[in-house]
């Protein structure tokens, strides 16, 4: 099924963020924007999030069951502790979002 | 799967609706499609919005080629179902020998100067984002990647890090080649909104 509309990524990114990282859910929106922050390589998350945090953004191939029953020991909720898998995922992965987002800018703006 | 709520889906009607496609598809519904069911507002619905608008939405690049990327995009992170279920649906578009050529060796696979400067432009953003410079989008640039192609691409790119660190920290289940052909159709016909 394709759309036809021309998609407008950044506003796209912006919401899918807004929503995880700023909208209702089970966990606190500090705790998931911390998670996020900390798979970007940004500073430690309190225990036990820091951990999978960490290995979610580094290496997610890397997670075990221990970092996943933790975090869910912790939360003492699956739909808690999907929500801080959720939140690094989408850390890491707004982190390449901007970075290379700025690096097109860059050149887009100085050959304006 | 190591969340179970989200392998048996989280309420009736969810948990009907895997059942429903499991039995009318003749395969275990993929995990991904599970996750996209479940605690469907706060992830599946604003992930799927960008997923289908990056996949499927009008783009310099077809189809095949988006795939080819989040199928890239898993391999650089490591996510052996990701790259079996987007290998699956470009081999779809395009034939199977392109895509494991392009697995094996992006460089010197059979596919356009201008995916290759894109691709090349993907691996750094995946593997070293922080490395990532205007010299790699000038590079990208001034092999024929416009700057709304780059975009797109930088869209999937992003997009496929995100989904494939949840496939691997949730430890999603891995089809067969079989199930992953008919879970290709799927994904063709339907698109990714949640």
């Amino acid at each position: 099924m394709k759309t036809s509309i021309r998609p407008d990524h950044r506003a796209l990114a912006e919401a899918l963020r807004r929503r995880v990282l700023e909208g209702p859910g089970e966990t606190r929106q500090g705790l998931r924007q911390a998670s996020a922050e900390r798979a970007a390589g940004g500073p430690a998350a309190e225990a036990p999030y820091d951990d999978l945090a960490r290995q979610i953004g580094e290496a997610a191939h890397r997670v075990t069951d221990a970092q996943v029953s933790s975090v869910l020991t912790a939360t003492g909720s699956e739909k808690a502790t999907f929500e801080i898998i959720a939140a690094a995922a989408l850390g890491a992965g707004l982190l390449r979002w901007e970075q290379a987002m700025k690096v097109l800018d860059e050149v887009t703006n100085a050959s304006a | 799967m190591r969340l179970p709520e989200i392998e048996r889906g989280d309420g009736f009607a969810n948990r009907l609706l895997i059942s429903f496609i499991s039995m009318v598809s003749g395969m275990r519904l993929p995990d991904a499609a599970r996750v996209a069911f479940y605690h469907k507002e706060f992830f599946g619905v604003p992930v799927g919005a960008w997923t289908q608008a990056a996949m499927r939405g009008p783009s310099p690049w077809s189809v095949a080629e988006r795939e080819l990327m989040a199928c890239m995009v898993a391999k650089w992170n490591t996510c052996a179902f990701c790259v079996g279920a987007h290998g699956a649906v470009a081999a779809k578009e395009m034939q199977r020998p392109p895509v494991d050529e392009v697995l094996s060796d992006f460089r010197t696979a059979p596919i356009s100067g201008r995916l290759k400067s894109a691709l090349a432009f993907l691996e750094v953003m995946t593997l070293r984002p922080k490395d990532l410079k205007a010299e790699h989008a000038k590079t990208a640039l001034s092999a024929g990647v416009s700057p709304q192609a780059l975009i797109d691409a930088i869209a999937v790119g992003a997009l496929f890090s995100i989904v494939t660190r949840y496939a691997n920290a949730l430890d999603f289940a891995m089809p067969t080649p079989e199930e992953f052909e008919r879970a290709a159709n799927m994904l063709l016909k339907r698109g990714y909104a949640s």
